[in-house]
């Protein structure tokens, strides 16, 4: 035994210190020492999701209702700590400052709806996925398979964003082309997925967070300590950050701070960094309301985030798990514009030049001096943000595909091997598809996976909202509902992908402010709702024993 | 259509139960505090902010029709090139506003240089461009060198001290190709591009400090996620309370 510990040291310890100094560059050499750091945790990932893998259909979907309100909470905040939060929204602050903050508070102020409207019901209701909900309480097969493609296409959408920040880490940690590291990346997390099911993802989740969050602060507490400032908390001492920037940093305050490649830490006055929709960021008002607002009825219509209150024993536990689950997230909401205001100053040399904006978490913490093998933690915990969500977007869309689609519309004769082989293949197809829209690098991460926000807002959450809360809400209103919230949404994103492409369409202009690809259902989800009241009131009532389940087992 | 006629009927907004009415309040009152919270702050900081320009605004404004005129003096010179170089600092700015500004702040420099010293000058600027294309790394010593004579020169030209972080920055954008001239483009250009950068929605919402931050800054950033877990918690106790009250087992 100690022989294989002396063999393992002698051939880490070389490879680390290597490691050590060849990383020092920003972007562009294979990294030893972070690729070690990298290929650990996602070995570890591997085993711990072969340890619980799944045995049955039930363990795959709802890691067989075992879990904690503690560890769902945990759950909750590694399933939503994606790519966007760990990598993007630092990337929106940076690019633009103030308007980066509704992206914060959207995907924050969102579970406050999430629970008061929801979480406890959907616990009651007690259905696997989110289109089991559909289909049950708008009593149509049709609405069942529909809202099983709507929970594809959302899980597509949200992956697309995740898989762009995998491929980024990869590309810095492994120096290869992004191409490579997305299709590398994808694979990896594809494997993991498939050999543990949701068991395995719900264990793993809990110490994707721990990696999560640990990596995502300590070159905080670093970055803090070296530049002078409050250390002790960074995500309060940041705020000198953001005030310098206001007012600018002289160099004879700068007392020799100076980044990696030599420069001082100062900078002129930015103060449309931190001024709100300040006009030096094109952004307005309005968007900054539309994209706070469309995130937050996002965030009650998520498939994959509805569906982790199917993996607690109770209603109270489902509420419980979400207050948990919040304040994890916010630990990790309240250090991400630290990274932000601290790369601002740190890449302000016209030197530094142009960065990706996703990887400026990154290469802040290297432009800050910070350990390399740290920052190579750092880059691991931004792969294992990406990989705790992609993992819960393929189940969900896996459980849409397989278990909506397949066995309740299709085949319901299959047996659960049959129907676990049909998630396998789901989650194969999707992260195939995925990739290849991936490799387009269509917008930043945090835009990406906006748009899953707003399809959501759009589509599941009048459905979840009113057939929860309202039992007038009926079949045909729920497809007049979806009609108007699915059309707001081929609008929007049809001028998006035209505007992609450089085709202009009528009014393109007009239409691509007010209906943005990030933002649309702050239109799309009330006309939704409106449309899907409005039929159902002069349509045939809900079916009396929808009513009767819902008085004796939701709301009782 | 009256789906409330055989007595099986749900409404959030018409409870029919104890709890359902406890509920229903709570979470309006929930909804409404977290609803005020978000867009009613936003809503203030929107109504009341001013455009502030920064002082960088107020020198451009005071030269810029004499430099407009091509009839500047050397001072307004210098002020025009540092209010240029304070928008160059920043690092976000339009490829195209970039090459605008590069051109009015390289012609302002070539301007202030005395006419025998112009050739001289023309030169070591683009002997300096050759040398930043010509490196592998910034830290290279002779690019280091060349550099701080050039920081040193144009401090003195442009009227700062060679400790101005404008100073700093101000070899890195010039050059040697928009010198000579201030286009018709860029004159157009550059008054939009200077109120862009240069001037801020403002208040004192804005300019109060709270714990080092922006107060505005402040409450979205940090104050709004203890608000929510605030909220949050809130809900979940006073639902445990109602159930124990009245004897709801989940």
């Amino acid at each position: 035994m100690k022989n294989i510990y002396t063999l393992v040291l002698a051939l880490f310890i070389p490879a680390l210190s290597q490691a050590a100094t060849a990383a020092s560059q920003l972007e562009g050499s294979f990294r030893l020492g972070p690729a070690i750091i990298l290929i650990s945790i996602l070995v570890l990932f591997v085993m711990v999701g072969i340890l619980f893998r799944a045995k049955d259909t039930t363990d795959f979907y709802a890691a067989g209702r075992g879990i904690s309100k503690v560890g769902s909470g945990m759950a909750i905040a590694s399933n939503w700590m994606s790519a966007a939060s760990f990598l993007g929204m630092a990337a929106l602050m940076y690019g633009s400052g103030y308007h980066g903050l509704a992206y914060v508070v959207g995907w924050t102020g969102g579970y406050v709806l999430l629970l008061i409207l929801m979480a406890g019901q959907i616990r009651k209701y007690g259905k696997y996925t989110a289109a089991d909900f559909i289909g049950d309480r708008y009593y149509s097969q049709t609405l069942r398979a529909v809202g099983a493609i709507i929970a594809i296409l959302i899980s597509i959408s949200y992956c697309v964003g995740q898989f762009g920040g995998i491929g980024l880490m990869f590309k810095w940690v492994l120096g290869i082309e992004y191409s490579w590291a997305v299709i590398i990346g994808g694979s990896v997390v594809l494997t993991y997925t498939l050999i543990s099911g949701m068991l395995g993802v719900t264990k793993n989740m809990q110490i994707q967070y721990v990696i999560i969050i640990i990596s995502f602060i300590i070159p905080l507490f670093i970055l803090s300590y070296k530049f002078d400032y409050f250390w002790i908390l960074p995500q309060i001492g940041y705020g000198s950050v953001v005030s310098d920037a206001v007012a600018g940093i002289p160099l004879n305050d700068a007392n020799q701070l100076i980044n990696s490649l030599g420069h001082d830490f100062a900078v002129v006055p930015i103060p449309e960094y931190a001024m709100p929709w300040d006009p030096a960021t094109g952004k307005t008002f309005f968007q900054w309301i539309a994209i706070a607002f469309s995130l937050m009825i996002g965030t009650a219509g998520l498939p994959h985030v509805i569906q982790r209150f199917y993996v607690v024993p109770k209603a109270r536990d489902a509420r419980w798990s979400v207050v948990w689950g919040l304040f994890f997230i916010c630990i990790l909401y309240w250090s991400a514009p630290a990274y932000a205001a601290f790369g601002k100053i740190l890449s302000a040399n016209p030197e530094v030049g142009q960065l990706s904006k996703d990887a400026i978490v990154v290469y802040t913490a290297q432009l800050g001096s910070v350990h390399p093998l740290i920052v190579g933690f750092l880059a691991a915990g931004g792969v294992s943000a990406a990989f705790s969500t992609v993992s819960g977007l393929l189940v969900a869309g896996a459980s849409a595909f397989s278990h909506d689609l397949y066995v309740k519309v299709i085949n319901p004769q299959a047996s659960p091997e049959r129907q676990l082989l049909f998630a396998r293949f789901g989650t194969v197809l999707m992260a195939i598809i995925v990739s290849v829209i991936a490799l387009f690098k269509l917008a930043l991460i945090g835009q990406l996976v906006a748009v899953a926000f707003s399809l959501a807002g759009c589509t599941i959450f009048p459905l979840f909202l009113l057939g929860i809360w309202w039992s007038g809400s009926n079949k045909q209103g729920a497809i007049a509902g979806l009609i108007a919230g699915g059309l707001v949404t081929l609008v929007a994103l049809t001028y998006f992908i035209a505007g992609k492409v450089g085709a202009v369409l009528p009014a393109h202009e007009f239409v691509s402010y007010w209906l943005g690809a990030w933002y649309f259902a702050w239109f799309g989800a009330p006309l939704a709702i409106l449309v899907h009241i409005v039929v159902s009131l002069f349509t045939k009532e809900t079916p009396i024993e929808i009513r009767k389940f819902l008085i004796e087992k939701v709301h009782s | 259509m009256d789906d409330s006629s055989n007595g099986y009927h749900i409404s959030f907004f018409k409870p029919t139960t104890p709890q359902a009415l406890a509920n229903r309040n709570m979470v309006l009152w929930l909804i409404s505090v977290w609803f005020i919270a978000i867009f009613g702050f936003q809503f203030l900081l929107w109504v009341i902010e001013k455009p502030t320009p920064q002082p960088a605004y107020l020198t451009f404004q005071n030269v810029w029709e004499n430099v407009e005129k091509d009839s500047p003096t050397s001072k307004e010179l210098q002020e025009f090139g540092q209010s240029t170089l304070s928008v160059l600092g920043k690092i976000a700015i339009a490829e195209d506003e970039k090459m605008a500004l590069d051109n009015a702040f390289s012609w302002s420099v070539y301007q202030l240089t005395t006419d025998s010293l112009r050739a001289d000058f023309l030169l070591k600027v683009q002997e300096f461009e050759k040398l930043k294309a010509d490196i592998e790394s910034i830290s290279d010593p002779g690019y280091i060198a060349e550099k701080q004579v050039l920081i040193t020169e144009m401090a003195s030209i442009l009227g700062l001290s060679v400790m101005d972080v404008r100073a700093k920055i101000a070899p890195l954008e010039l050059s040697s190709k928009a010198m000579k001239s201030m286009t018709g483009d860029t004159k157009i250009a550059l008054p939009g591009i200077m109120e862009k950068y240069l001037v801020h929605n403002q208040s004192f919402l804005t300019d109060w400090k709270f714990l080092g931050f922006p107060f505005h800054y402040f409450y979205t950033a940090v104050f709004l996620l203890i608000l929510f877990i605030g909220l949050c918690l809130l809900y979940c106790v006073k639902t445990d309370l109602l159930n124990a009250k009245l004897n709801i087992v989940d």
